[in-house]
């Protein structure tokens, strides 16, 4: 349906419109915003802000009032919404699996439905529980109340993936998980996405998570309207107006130095070799952890490992990577 | 239709769950409490046979305490509850699904109100009063049952359908289900355990209300139960409630027993 021999494809609205009867004002309101492929864009808001009505209207489980929405360049509104949902993962905080099937049959439903031959579908669904870190032989056959929420919902993207669908559409996926389970779900996402790279809008009212999750994040208000729309380190650095500030909160330094890995900053040259005896972090960890570590044994410095080689990473690095950061430096990955 | 939904034990990976060792004990524990009811119903016919036997009938009670008699008495129960019961299922079971559309919804309080109002009205009064309409006979005992045992399937299969999670649902549309699909794979799946347990209800109510219709003609260990009334004979009237508390219970084991087997696996 949708071409997609490299990751994902992209998603343009169009004055898109929501209008329910019998309200004076849109629930979503001529909203207009182009996803690049394979970019993970998070839709943050407080609640009734239009988010999750914007996001289901792409696949449709809400019907437009008007506008448009094109994913690859194919007109949506044209398609038939049973057809293009099934190209189209989508993954629900109450993650949904069918407690009557096997998480087997629970993965296979979209394949089953776009008419896969048997063989296939097993090998598909050995290879989506290898992806998401299940082990396939002991989680196959089991039924979705044997297994905890994290790996439920592990099971629930695994299911969005099944039929390789270019885009997907995920409503608080990790919402409803502690917050251990979750910042652990959280990060094998990430490692999938990078490697996955499929166009994915996610919801959520999380700042810190589309903070963490996303390469771009739309703020949005009242009505689903665009408060602003760029790259995590930007809205931290930059925030448009009062009303996104008041949604990034206090402590936007620190949040923003969670976006700035230890590799990052690091001086070309490598910098002189740290005292014995300092702090170690990997230099795969974020700024604010290595912040952390200072402060908790006391230094103003800290080694920055990775492998054999060892590096010194000082308070002022720090703070040197923090003035630089949100304007022009991109994060990582990003 | 049917043939696409995407159950079954042609599935993608049909295994048990857990091993051979725990497929074993369940198998004895489903032995165990399936296998009570019917060694019961076995010593309390078995009892009852003696009893009869030692004593010294005279010729009314003779001429139906005798096998011919009963067999006739017995197989015309039984048709009165499985035609009843059959005819029930084929009514009951679409309309619910019909009245649990969200389209239908505002339907269902009234369906609920009928149905208490249903279980509320003397069975016997509703026989009389079809019967001074409609003259008597079979049709007519069948009428007043299947108006009976109509309800109680109907609730459940609104009921059942209704209590499935709207996020299932919304996950089987979300992934492009069909609207036939989600309700034949999903919803109607799920409310099997509750559609059961409804059906179960109605088939050891109507039982008890087939009694009943032997006073429009119909036959049926109602007969039985009469004439022992009637006539002063016990061991005839214990004889009839007997046969029909043990049909009663026969039927209700074998709902149970329905139950268990129909369950979705995976269903707690």
């Amino acid at each position: 349906m949708f071409d997609n021999s490299d990751g994902g494809v992209g998603i343009e609205l169009r004055e898109l419109t929501k209008r329910y009867p019998g309200q004076s004002a849109p629930a979503v309101d001529a909203i207009s915003l182009d996803v690049a492929a394979g970019e993970l864009v998070v839709f943050v808001g407080p609640s009734g802000c239009g988010k999750t009505t914007t996001m289901k209207m792409i696949n449709r489980l809400i019907e437009p009032t008007s506008g448009e929405v094109r994913i690859g360049g194919e007109d949506v509104l044209r398609m038939r919404p049973d057809d293009l949902r099934r190209h189209v993962g989508y993954v629900i905080q109450q993650i949904g699996l069918f407690p009557h099937l096997t998480i087997a049959q629970n993965i296979g439903v979209v394949p089953k439905l776009l008419g896969w031959s048997k063989t296939r579908i097993t090998d598909r669904i050995d290879e989506l529980l290898g992806l998401v870190g299940l082990d396939a032989a002991q989680f196959r056959s089991r039924y979705p109340r044997q297994l905890s929420g994290g790996q439920q919902q592990r099971v629930g993207v695994a299911r969005a993936l099944a039929a390789d669908p270019p885009v997907m559409l995920m409503d608080e996926p990790f919402g409803a998980t502690d917050p251990i389970t979750r910042e652990h779900l959280q990060n094998e996402f990430l490692r999938l996405q990078r490697e996955l790279r499929k166009t994915i809008i996610f919801v959520t009212h999380d700042f810190e998570e589309a903070i963490r999750l996303g390469d771009r994040i739309v703020v949005l208000r009242e009505g689903s309207h665009i408060a602003q729309y760029d790259r995590p380190a930007r809205i931290l650095g930059a925030p448009a107006d009062d009303y996104v500030a008041g949604f990034i909160g206090t402590a936007s330094t620190l949040k923003r130095l969670a976006l700035i890995t230890v590799e990052d900053v690091f001086p070309a040259d490598g910098g002189p070799p740290p005292a014995a005896g300092l702090p170690e972090v990997d230099t795969a960890a974020t700024l604010r952890e290595a912040l952390d570590a200072m402060v908790a044994n006391g230094t103003e410095e800290v080694a920055a490992v990775s492998g054999d080689i060892r590096h010194r990473l000082t308070y002022h690095d720090v703070c040197q990577a923090i003035q630089t950061n949100g304007r022009e430096v991109e994060p990582s990955g990003g | 239709m049917v043939a696409d939904t995407l159950t079954g034990t042609d599935g993608i990976a049909a295994a048990g769950v857990g091993g051979a060792g725990t497929a074993r004990r369940g198998r004895t524990r489903f032995l165990l409490r399936h296998l009570g009811t019917p060694a019961a119903i076995a010593a309390v016919l078995g009892v009852l046979y003696l009893w009869v036997h030692g004593l010294r009938l005279d010729s009314i009670e003779r001429r139906t305490l005798n096998y011919t008699y009963m067999h006739d008495r017995v197989i015309e129960h039984l048709k009165l509850t499985v035609v009843a019961t059959v005819i029930v299922i084929v009514i009951a079971i679409p309309l619910g699904v019909i009245i649990s559309r969200p389209r239908a919804r505002w339907v269902s309080p009234v369906v609920l109100a009928l149905s208490n109002l249903g279980q509320a009205i003397p069975s016997l009064g509703l026989l009389v009063l079809l019967t001074i309409k409609f003259g008597i006979g079979f049709k007519i005992a069948m009428f007043g049952l299947v108006v009976y045992a109509v309800l109680p399937v109907l609730r459940n299969t609104m009921v059942g359908i209704q209590q499935v999670d709207p996020t299932l649902v919304e996950a089987a549309r979300g992934m492009g289900m069909t609207r036939m699909q989600v309700l034949f794979s999903v919803e109607l799946r799920l409310a099997v355990p509750v559609i059961l347990a409804g059906l179960r209800t109605a088939l050891v109510l109507t039982v008890g209300v087939a009694t009943l219709a032997t006073f429009v003609n119909a036959g049926g260990l109602g007969d039985m139960i009469v004439n022992g009334i009637k006539l002063s004979r016990h061991p005839v009237l214990i004889t009839g409630s007997v046969l029909t508390c043990c049909i009663a219970f026969l039927v209700d084991w074998l709902g149970n027993l329905a139950e268990d087997v129909l369950r979705p696996r995976g269903l707690s």
